[in-house]
């Protein structure tokens, strides 16, 4: 179970990640960072409330990272937890995302 | 199936659909509460049992299959000790090329991150195939000092 929320502050559209991002949640966390990415010029992902992540939820972080790459957005991922950032680190996320610790705004 | 040689404190099958994560995550969480000093390692369970999962039924052919996987867990020796058995075509995963994880993001292919973890987290994993299975046998040791994850 996955929840997704988005909303405007400071300039930023920031999209809430809460719960589960795995096998079956991943499209629909692609399709919510995609869909900010497409409106917006700075999109702030809140993974403070992302329990737990799967190979399928980082390949949907990996995914929306490349789209906005290719339109010139700033994606940041904000306060992952310690459990998140660890896979992060496993996969070399960290390296090729833009990961920090609070958010932007 | 071939990992009933040992015996396990957990001991579930799974349909081949992915809905079945959910009761794959309750089945670890059940688990992990038998044994203080397991929590932080619930992660990690439903990580590298959720990757096996998903690949035997998106790619192994285990779509649709009843009692697809099975799964056995044991905690002894400050080590939890997992089989993991699956009815999709032979795929010998100690064998599987190794994921780029150094790959720049326009360079990251799909594929073989699941089992880049799997490999990070369980030691010792063994295969065999079995009458008709997929078998794994893996474990994976509990810091005394847990880590969060």
């Amino acid at each position: 179970m996955i929840q997704l929320t988005e909303e405007s502050k400071s300039g930023w559209c920031v999209v809430g990640v809460r719960g589960r991002a795995d096998a079956e949640s991943a499209d629909a966390l692609e399709a919510a960072l995609r869909s900010a990415v497409e409106g917006h010029p700075k999109v702030a992902a809140d993974l403070a409330g992302l329990d737990y992540i799967s190979s399928a939820g980082l390949r949907a972080l990996i995914q929306a990272a490349r789209a906005a790459q290719s339109k010139g957005v700033e994606l940041a991922f904000c306060s992952p937890t310690a459990s998140v950032k660890k896979v992060f680190d496993m996969s070399g996320l960290q390296q090729i995302l833009k990961v920090q610790g609070d958010m932007p705004c | 199936m071939g990992n009933s040689d040992i015996p396990y404190e957990s001991d579930f099958c799974l349909n081949g659909d992915i809905r079945e994560l959910e009761r794959l995550a309750g089945e670890v969480a059940r688990f992990c509460e038998q044994h203080p000093g397991l929590a932080d390692t619930e992660f990690q369970l439903n990580l590298v049992l959720e990757e096996l999962f998903v690949n035997a039924v998106r790619h192994g052919g285990c779509d649709g299959m009843t009692n697809a996987a099975c799964v056995r867990m044991r905690y002894d020796n400050g080590a939890v000790h997992v089989a993991f058995s699956d009815r999709g075509a032979p795929f010998d995963l100690t064998k599987a090329p190794e994921a780029d994880i150094h790959a720049p993001l326009a360079g990251r292919r799909r594929g073989g991150l699941g089992i880049h973890l799997v490999r990070q987290i369980m030691r010792g994993v063994t295969y065999r195939r079995e009458d008709g299975w997929n078998v794994l046998n893996m474990e994976h040791a509990v810091e005394q000092r847990q880590e969060t994850l």
